[in-house]
């Protein structure tokens, strides 16, 4: 009955993302994350070796771009209209300079944005005429309606793409999950502002637990599995308000050893979380005294080791909090053991 | 309806975000910030719900509106559609425009917010720079995230993802300087600098001038803690 349940409700919440082997599905704009590019750069460098060395994938991305601010608005230094103005210049950008019309964003944040954005455009056509109008005022560019997901307004996460080709990345994968246990955490900004945009809803999202299990992992579920990572814009930047990341983790981390001590493997597929929900077990190792050595895997990473690609040349697993190592070991990935830990992460020397 | 209420409904997050609470505190419970904090969403929704500007005012005064992480699981659970999290992006934007923000301990790292995500984007078109994680504001990261902050060009470049092309694709790219004028027009005409604006307005008045709101800023710089300035007039004895 439990699967039953969870195949209902899975096949209620589908997006219609374009896979690499449909009409059209080979030609994708994309925009970065801020948060990535300053916090885990390796990740969005991982997503688009595998889009486009295994998906074949041509990826076009536009100088133009810039962020689409979100950290400033829920940063509160910016408002909804400058966001709306930002959000309707890339995707112009994306469209007539670029001449795409398949859209992915790199950042949760961003795609809770821009779907916040669509949303309003749709709803209130106001809006929609004062984004056109103040697009062409301050930068004589024309307006253009992304619709990536099923012909309708909307735009996807980097993540809905590889999801969307997950068989595919599966059946050349070298490695598997097979005997592995996990679970995953999504970004608050995917699946729980807009629900019906997140790949299997928001009550139990498919998304990486369809990834998971694709690779043949096992999913573990735990009480506070949907708990937010604590990353909380203003909570994390300023390091007087991290208490309550490091406190969201904590949580969470304690709930997971309850529910399973063995499962050591979170996937995320969000920036702040893939940061957040490793560095704060350092915090909580050092004030708490307690050790989890949970793996935070981003999903573009865990793809690429499931790939073969390098741990740490490729998915940048030396500045993690938690090493590496044991996770690699348990999977059965191949590494270069004659050097010392600390080889592995400085390429450039010790110092 | 006092002036305060009816400046806080002309913000589209309002309209969007404030329909009717019967108070049942669904979103309370689940609240990540209200586990941590002396806070409660529905609290600030039944204080906004009275539409009494007192009440508006000292919750705006407060550091309450500070504490919500914005992660929006609050929206979801709503049973009346309602989101909590919404109304507190209005009544911080409310908080600015009136100068209240400055009376609180949280809402004074406004200025860190502005300085940070709101400059970052008018200098650069990027909330966040690869100089921002830095080891100091962030020893959690560890000795590794230091060694990268040491070579981070090199290691960018090992990782494939090399920083600070020009006129190109790429991470942390130089954005051309033809679409940074773009996007300050926009922050410009938006309101968005406007706002920013109101944060150095609102701290220059409350900290005395603003060498002291340069004082302020320097002070974090130096001790990543807003705790350690103390505004004059109000030591504690």
């Amino acid at each position: 009955m439990k699967g039953e349940g969870k195949a209902r409700v899975w096949e209620r919440h589908q997006k219609a993302v374009p896979t690499a082997d449909d009409p059209g599905g080979k030609e994708w704009g994309f925009v970065r994350s801020c948060f990535l590019q300053a916090a885990s750069p390796y990740t969005e460098g991982i997503g688009c070796k595998v889009m486009e060395n295994d998906l074949g994938m041509d990826l076009h991305e536009a100088a133009g771009h810039t962020s689409c601010g979100a950290i400033a608005f829920h940063g509160d230094t910016t408002t909804l209209q400058a966001n709306m103005v930002v959000a309707a210049r890339n995707f112009s950008i994306a469209h007539y300079d670029l001449g795409i019309d398949n859209f992915f964003a790199y950042c949760v944040t961003s795609f809770g944005n821009y779907t916040e954005i669509i949303e309003l455009w749709e709803h209130e056509p106001e809006l929609r005429e004062y984004t056109e109008r103040t697009l062409e005022e301050t930068t004589g560019r024309k307006f253009w309606m992304p619709k990536v997901s099923g012909g309708r307004p909307s735009v996807v996460h980097a993540s809905d793409v590889i999801y969307a080709n997950i068989k595919k990345i599966a059946k050349k994968a070298k490695y598997s999950l097979d005997g592995i246990k996990a679970t995953d955490h999504l970004g608050c900004h995917y699946a729980k502002i807009f629900p019906d945009e997140s790949i299997g809803g928001g009550e139990f999202p498919q998304l990486l637990a369809g990834m998971i299990e694709a690779y043949g992992g096992e999913i573990v579920d735990y009480p506070e599995r949907r708990h937010c990572c604590g990353m909380g814009f203003r909570q994390c930047a300023f390091p007087e308000n991290r208490g309550y990341t490091a406190a969201c983790v904590y949580k969470k981390m304690k709930s997971l050893k309850k529910t399973d001590p063995d499962c050591k493997l979170i996937i995320t597929n969000c920036p702040g979380c893939g940061v957040f929900l490793d560095a704060e077990q350092g915090t909580i190792a050092q004030v708490m005294g307690e050790k989890f050595d949970v793996h935070i895997v981003d999903y573009a990473q865990l793809a690429g080791l499931m790939l073969g690609y390098d741990p740490f040349k490729d998915c940048g697993f030396n500045v993690k909090v938690v090493p590496i190592e044991p996770l690699l070991d348990k999977i059965g990935i191949e590494y270069d053991k004659s050097k010392t830990p600390e080889e592995r992460r400085r390429p450039f020397g010790p110092e | 309806m006092g002036e305060l209420y009816a400046e806080l409904s002309k913000e589209i997050e309002f309209s969007h975000g404030m329909h009717a609470c019967m108070d049942c505190g669904t979103c309370t419970a689940l609240c990540a910030a209200s586990e941590f904090y002396d806070y409660s969403p529905r609290e600030v929704m039944d204080i906004v719900q009275s539409q009494d500007d007192d009440k508006i005012r000292e919750l705006i005064s407060s550091n309450k509106i500070w504490y919500c992480g914005q992660c929006l699981s609050c929206k979801p659970r709503c049973p009346r559609g309602n989101n909590p999290g919404a109304v507190i992006l209005a009544l911080r934007r409310l908080s600015i425009k009136t100068g209240y923000f400055a009376e609180s301990e949280k809402g004074r790292q406004q200025l860190l917010a502005k300085r940070k995500f709101g400059d970052n984007m008018l200098n650069r078109g990027y909330t966040l720079l690869p100089t921002d994680p830095a080891p100091v504001r962030f020893p959690e990261l560890g000795e590794d995230w230091e060694y990268y902050h040491k070579h981070m060009k090199e290691m960018r470049q090992w990782w494939g993802v090399p920083m600070d092309l020009e006129n190109s694709p790429g991470s942390a790219r130089i954005i051309p300087k033809k679409d940074m004028q773009e996007l300050r027009a926009i922050y410009k005409a938006t309101g968005a600098v406007d706002l920013m604006d109101k944060i150095e307005e609102g701290m220059a008045k409350k900290l005395g001038g603003k060498e002291e709101v340069d004082e302020f800023w320097k002070v974090w710089q130096d001790t990543s803690d807003t705790k350690n300035y103390k505004i004059k007039g109000c030591e504690k004895k």
